[in-house]
């Protein structure tokens, strides 16, 4: 399911009327548009004198400068103030997409790295519901999000609103400048997983060690330095590398916040698809799938290196985080409360106003927006975007995606612990629908699928987009079945088992009385991610559903938000309050993302 | 170091009227070059006395001097004091030579030796030599353990504290790791205060023994002297098998006294002060050839332990422990004590 359509994609990319070709390759790798600078290399790799007397000319003209600047208008304090000046340089599609997911990377740790700590070294009423919020964003359909940041920063946004009270504004955020933007909604998606997973480790870390390198004359500072972090920073790297694959193959925020402008490889390669340029769009779809595999397996095996000692751990005691007044004053506290209120800006801020905008325009209080929705269901052409179509349809490939990943997920599962020692082999698979992007695979299944794939006999092997959609969905969610399945089913004491058997039990009533209910909560805490993976899911839908009427909810949302922001922050709080339902599913069963 | 004193210590987890009583006027006296062990079942405050010491908690109340010198607000780094933790902890991102060195970047290493040579003399120490280059977790549990003893020791400190250092490992390897850390604190005469849950080892292994319950230390001694004269009732019945008795005494007849137990009597030895007492008597000391306060015993289950037979069986409703022999082949036996193996342990 998953290799036939990438294989399609690959297919596509390398063969020209019938003939093997590299033509597309090689159009595309010295094509400064792609490449930059990079092209030139691509293009003549042996003038490898060229390329460095360029890197050189390049590396003379940075110039690093200090100057006295005066940074408070009208105070007379001089302040040195460094200043690195780049020369500018063509960085081509990937470089940029290489670039935002730098900086994405950056911003991600950025935000992510103070909330660990905080997480991990403090008790405070709601840390331990603060801490599984940290997997919400593996629910919330991207292209919410980017709706969220558009209620938020947007021209009639809610910051704007706010400003307009101190007689400010209003200020076309996103207009100047989209990649920031961008960059925060990514950090809004990823800061959460390197939290999740920083703090993780944090709590693996033996309270003890630490304790020992007090004892043996460490300062805490020290101690911090010497033993904390040489034990986090795997977690730190495994976050900033997963961060910069999943914005590497960012598609839905940037399509909605930045267009055209600040296209990635993904948006492109859409554009490409819209533009039925198949060939053009199968070969950088192959190039990114590249691209991406070969960091996914730098991480796996970075992963596997890193799996040391089982320790038998003593967890950190947690101080609190405001025992009284005077400590709440003191500066690391208000440094936290500072960063909390950043926290609640990017995190709260645009969920807060998808709602609050979906029922206000400039004036005030309005159902409009609703109602406009409303009126295009009663009244709207075949041809428009319907919402309650939408809603059914998502639905629909929801209950359906769920039937075919669960028994996928646990097969998965099940297949690779009873291989014992399976965990590099459960990795892989769960992480390879994570490495090839959903555009890529909406391509190969439309083509392959959809089209059709001809048969020995005459046959053509087609389905309609509606399948297509749901084994997309299928093949997104069901390495979260696995991730939540395979931990539970891996800690089953196979004694456990036996002494049922010994007991009387036939195999049978054994995996109905003893595995079944032990593994339970992990089946239904995947078939909730599952449902809301497919809910969610924007990347392949948009490619499947272009042109038919199996378009979902995150479609009609980006359909309505080429034209009129008011209905799509409205049909955006539909969507949000079908994620978050799922989400209390999977919250109350325990729902988790790492092993 | 000429030892180490605590005075009145008491801690006190959490808000001041709420809070959990951890530790409740410690009192101890650790001579130098000890072999000090803290013995007690688990919550009864020997882990917290250790932390004390080392410095990672301060106590409520009270005082912990080294050599006369209070120790309030000296963090751990400053103390002196090598630790060994149940759990080890090593640390999993270095290889076994950086482990035993990593105190030497703080502290000179002794006798003008380099890093390289002091860590080679510990690895020698403790027989790993040639394991510098190993990860720990390429180590078994009790290699580990002996890391972290080398670890502790390498800057030789003033003080050497153990939490509970053998509790994770196998019975026979128990004992010789246990014999390997007697011999190495007697050739290096190391201040040790040792924390066990294991009375038996703490009997084997110690020079002075603190016997804990509750956040108090119950009684100070000798191995020796713990066990033959407990000084309280839980002592009597925490320290080895025991039986315990509660007593009347009926009429003195010079040193000794005629004893009401559950309506049964016996000679015993007259104690001070009032009539109602508690007394034990080993069950090495009850046998079936003395004569003397004799008492039959309903057997319930024997025990075969090579030298001899462990029994336990029950007297007037009480539970009685025996060690005889040969495993008995009736299920009454009638056995007596001397008056002078019985040990008195409380009065009220």
């Amino acid at each position: 399911m998953l290799y036939l359509p990438v294989g399609v994609v690959f297919v596509n990319a390398v063969f020209d009327d019938g003939v093997a070709t590299l033509a597309f390759f090689r159009a595309v790798l010295t094509d400064p548009f792609y490449f930059g600078v990079l092209a030139d290399v691509f293009a003549e790799p042996l003038a490898a004198r060229t390329h460095l007397e360029s890197l050189v000319g390049w590396l003379a003209a940075v110039s690093i400068s200090v100057s006295l600047e005066y940074p408070l208008p009208g105070i007379p304090l001089p302040v040195p103030w460094p200043s690195l000046e780049l020369p500018a340089f063509r960085k081509g599609l990937f470089g940029f997409t290489a670039y935002q997911a730098a900086l994405s990377t950056i911003a991600s740790l950025a935000l992510g790295l103070p909330a660990a700590s905080v997480l991990a070294n403090y008790e405070f009423r709601g840390r331990r519901t603060l801490r599984s919020l940290t997997i919400l964003p593996f629910v919330l359909p991207g292209i919410m999000v980017a709706v969220g940041f558009y209620a938020m920063f947007g021209q009639a946004g809610t910051l704007n609103q706010l400003l307009a009270v101190a007689g400010l504004g209003p200020y076309p955020f996103i207009e100047w400048n989209p990649l920031a933007i961008v960059i925060v909604a990514h950090a809004f998606y990823n800061a959460p997983l390197v939290a999740r997973v920083t703090v993780a480790a944090w709590e693996s870390v033996d309270v003890r060690t630490v304790e020992t390198a007090r004892s043996l004359g460490a300062s805490p500072r020290r101690a911090f330095r010497d033993v904390v972090v040489p034990q986090l920073l795997p977690a730190v790297l495994t976050g900033a590398l997963l961060t910069f694959i999943f914005t590497f193959m960012t598609f839905p925020i940037v399509l909605a916040l930045g267009g055209l402008q600040l296209a990635t490889v993904e948006v492109w390669i859409y554009d490409r698809v819209r533009q039925l340029a198949y060939a053009e769009a199968a070969t950088l779809a192959i190039l990114e799938t590249v691209l991406s595999l070969a960091l996914t397996y730098a991480y796996l095996r970075y992963e596997s290196a890193q799996s040391g000692l089982a320790r038998e751990a003593t967890a950190p005691s947690r101080t609190p985080l405001f025992p009284d007044l005077r400590t709440a004053l003191s500066p690391r506290r208000l440094a936290i409360i500072g960063y909390g209120l950043v926290t609640v800006i990017v995190f709260v801020g645009p969920m807060a106003s998808l709602v609050v905008g979906s029922v206000t325009d400039g004036s005030g209080f309005t159902l409009r927006h609703y109602a406009f929705l409303l009126e295009r269901q009663l009244e709207g052409a075949d041809y428009q975007t319907l919402p309650w179509l939408a809603i059914r349809n998502s639905l629909l490939f929801g209950v359906a995606t769920l039937v075919v990943a669960v028994p996928m997920g646990v097969v998965v599962s099940v297949v690779t612990v009873r291989a014992g020692r399976g965990g590099a082999i459960v990795d892989t698979l769960a992480m390879l629908p994570l490495a090839v992007s959903g555009v890529v695979f909406g391509i190969g299944l439309l083509q392959g699928l959809v089209f059709g794939i001809p048969l020995p006999g005459g046959w053509r092997f087609q389905v309609t987009g509606a399948v297509a959609i749901v084994a997309a969905h299928a093949v997104a969610a069901y390495p979260f079945v696995t991730r939540n399945v395979s931990p539970l089913l891996s800690n089953l004491d196979p004694a456990m088992v036996e002494s049922a058997r010994a007991l009387g039990a036939s195999r049978y009533r054994a995996l109905r009385d003893v595995e079944l209910p032990l593994v339970a909560s992990g089946i239904v805490a995947g078939a909730a991610f599952a449902f809301a993976i497919s809910i969610g899911e924007f990347s392949s839908t948009v490619i499947l559903a272009s042109g038919s009427e199996a378009y979902t909810m995150p479609v009609a949302v980006e359909r309505y938000l080429g034209r009129r922001s008011g209905p799509a922050i409205a049909m955006g709080t539909v969507l949000l309050g079908v994620t978050a339902a799922s989400f209390v599913v999977v919250d109350r069963v325990g729902g988790r993302f790492e092993r | 170091m000429t030892g180490l004193r605590l005075e009145n210590v008491s801690k006190v987890y959490g808000a001041d009227e709420a809070g959990t009583v951890a530790l409740e006027g410690v009192d101890l006296t650790v001579r130098d070059g000890e072999f000090f062990t803290l013995v007690g079942p688990s919550g009864c405050g020997k882990t917290t006395t250790l932390r004390t010491i080392a410095g990672f908690e301060e106590p409520t109340e009270g005082a912990v001097r080294f050599n006369e010198r209070e120790m309030a607000g000296v963090p751990p780094e400053r103390r002196d004091v090598g630790v060994v933790f149940q759990s080890y902890a090593l640390f999993p991102h270095m290889n076994v030579a950086e482990n035993v060195g990593y105190g030497l970047q703080f502290r000179e290493p002794p006798d003008g030796l380099s890093v390289d040579e002091r860590v080679a003399e510990l690895l020698n120490l403790v027989d790993l030599e040639g394991m510098g280059d190993r990860s720990p977790d390429q180590l078994s549990g009790g290699q580990q353990q002996r890391v972290a003893l080398a670890r502790a020791l390498a800057p030789a400190p003033d003080l050497l504290v153990l939490d509970e250092p053998m509790s994770a490992l196998d019975a026979q390897l128990r004992e010789s790791l246990r014999r390997q850390v007697k011999r190495i604190q007697s050739e290096l005469e190391i201040t040790t205060v040792y924390v066990t849950h294991d009375q038996a080892e703490a009997l084997a292994i110690s020079d002075r023994v603190a016997v804990m319950n509750g956040g108090r230390v119950e009684q100070v001694g000798r191995p020796q002297e713990i066990y033959r004269e407990p000084a309280t009732r839980f002592v009597a019945e925490f320290v080895g098998d025991n039986n315990v008795f509660d007593g009347e005494v009926r009429s003195r007849e010079g040193e000794y006294a005629r004893v009401d137990v559950d309506g049964e009597r016996f000679t015993l030895p007259a104690p001070d002060g009032t009539d109602r007492f508690t007394f034990c008597v080993r069950p090495g000391a009850l046998s079936q050839s003395v004569e003397r306060n004799r008492l039959t015993v309903s057997v319930e289950t024997s025990e075969f332990l090579g030298e001899t037979v462990r029994v336990n069986g029950r007297w007037n409703g009480g539970r009685i422990v025996l060690r005889l022999p040969a495993v008995p082949d009736r299920d009454e036996l009638t056995v007596g004590f001397d008056p002078d193996d019985a040990h008195v342990v409380d009065w009220h």
